[in-house]
C-alpha cells in the first residue's frame, strides 16, 4: 500500500486504467493517429515526465540489501572505506565491521560473488 | 494477500532477501529504483606530477537508487578525504569542468564551509546535495549539470553547477531550493564560471544571491 509506484508494478496485478470520452463532432478526434481523443492515456508533469524521488523515501532505500552489496566497479584503495560499510541506522555490530574490512582489500574477488545474487 | 505475494517475488529473485529472517521483505527492498540520469561519480586527486586533467579520474556511473548506495556505502565520505580532494556527481556525459560544452555558459551555486563545519555539515551537506540532484528534486532539475565537493585546508566548498546563467528564474529556485532543504541560515552567492576562470572564487562577484 505504501509502496512507490516502481515497485507495485513490479510487485502486484493491477487493472488497465481506462477512461470514456463522447466524441459529438468530427473535430474533436485528435489529429494524429498516435493519440486518443481527450489526450494520450497517461498525462505527463509540466516539462515531460520525470521520475522524481523525496529524500525520506531515497533513505528508506539506503537499508535494502541491495543497497548494501558491494558495488560492480573497481576502485581506488585510496577512497575505499575501511571500516563500517553499513548506514549506521540498523545494526553496526563488529561482526558488520570486519566484513566491511575484507571486503575492501579483496575487492575484486568479492565482486564476482555478489553479481552473482543479482 | 500482499504478503503471499512479496513472498513469491522474493523466493525466485532475490536469495540475498533469505538472510532477513522475518521473511517479510518490504516490496521497495526486491527491486532497484531507476533515477531519471545517469550520473557520474567523479574524483579529482592532487598528485602534483599530474596535470590537473589528469588528476580528474571519472569512478564510475549510476542510474538507479540502489546503485547510488552501494558506492555510498563503500566510499570515503568528504571529511575522511585527505585535503585538496574532490568528489564531483555530474549527469552522464558532463566533464565536472567549465570547459564542458554543458557548463561553458553557466555558473554555481557555493556553499562555504569553515573549519568547522567539516565535522558537523560537510557530509551531511553532501549527501543531500546529491539526493536533490539525483531525486530530481528541482523543478528546473534540467538546468542541473552536477555539483562538486572541495576539500581544502582552510575552507571546504560544495558547488552546485548550473547550466545556464542567464536563466535567473531557474537559478534562484535552485538556489533558493538548496537553501531551504539543507537548513543554511547564512546568504548563499552564485557565480559565473567565466569569472571564476579569471579570479580566484573568493574574489568573483555575486550574480544572484538568496
Amino acid at each position: 500500500m505504501s509502496a512507490s509506484p516502481i515497485a507495485r508494478q513490479a510487485t502486484h496485478t493491477q487493472a488497465i486504467p481506462s477512461r470514456r470520452v463522447l466524441i459529438t463532432d468530427p473535430t474533436q478526434m485528435p489529429d494524429v493517429y498516435s493519440s486518443t481523443p481527450g489526450g494520450t492515456l497517461y498525462s505527463t508533469t509540466p516539462g515531460g515526465t520525470r521520475i522524481v524521488y523525496e529524500r525520506s523515501f531515497m533513505m528508506s532505500l539506503r537499508q535494502s540489501p541491495i543497497s548494501q552489496t558491494p558495488p560492480k566497479c573497481s576502485l581506488p584503495a585510496a577512497l575505499l572505506k575501511n571500516h563500517s560499510s553499513v548506514p549506521p541506522v540498523s545494526q553496526p555490530s563488529p561482526v558488520q565491521k570486519n566484513k566491511a574490512r575484507s571486503n575492501s582489500i579483496s575487492f575484486d574477488e568479492s565482486q564476482e560473488t555478489f553479481s552473482m545474487d543479482l | 494477500m500482499a504478503g503471499n505475494n512479496t513472498e513469491e517475488v522474493e523466493g525466485s529473485a532475490v536469495t540475498e532477501a533469505k538472510t532477513n529472517s522475518n521473511a517479510e521483505v518490504p516490496p521497495e527492498f526486491l527491486i532497484k529504483h531507476p533515477l531519471q540520469n545517469a550520473w557520474s561519480l567523479w574524483f579529482y586527486d592532487n598528485d602534483r606530477n599530474k596535470t590537473w586533467e589528469e588528476n580528474l579520474i571519472e569512478l564510475t556511473t549510476f542510474d538507479t537508487v540502489e546503485d547510488f548506495w552501494r558506492l555510498y556505502h563503500h566510499i570515503k565520505l568528504p571529511s575522511e578525504l585527505r585535503q585538496g580532494h574532490d568528489y564531483a556527481v555530474f549527469k552522464q556525459g558532463i566533464r565536472p569542468m567549465w570547459e564542458d560544452d554543458a557548463n561553458k555558459m553557466g555558473g554555481r551555486w557555493l556553499i562555504n564551509l569553515d573549519r568547522k563545519q567539516r565535522n558537523s555539515d560537510l557530509d551531511r551537506f553532501w549527501l543531500d546535495v546529491v539526493l536533490l540532484l539525483i531525486g530530481e528534486n528541482f523543478e528546473h532539475s534540467e538546468e542541473i549539470c552536477g555539483a562538486v565537493v572541495n576539500v581544502r585546508p582552510k575552507t571546504d566548498k560544495i558547488g552546485i553547477w548550473t547550466a545556464d546563467t542567464s536563466k535567473q528564474h531557474a537559478n534562484l529556485e535552485i538556489g533558493r531550493k538548496l537553501k531551504d532543504q539543507l537548513g543554511i541560515h547564512g546568504k548563499i552567492g552564485f557565480q559565473v564560471h567565466r569569472d571564476t576562470m579569471v579570479k580566484h572564487s573568493s574574489a568573483t562577484k555575486n550574480l544572484y544571491t538568496v
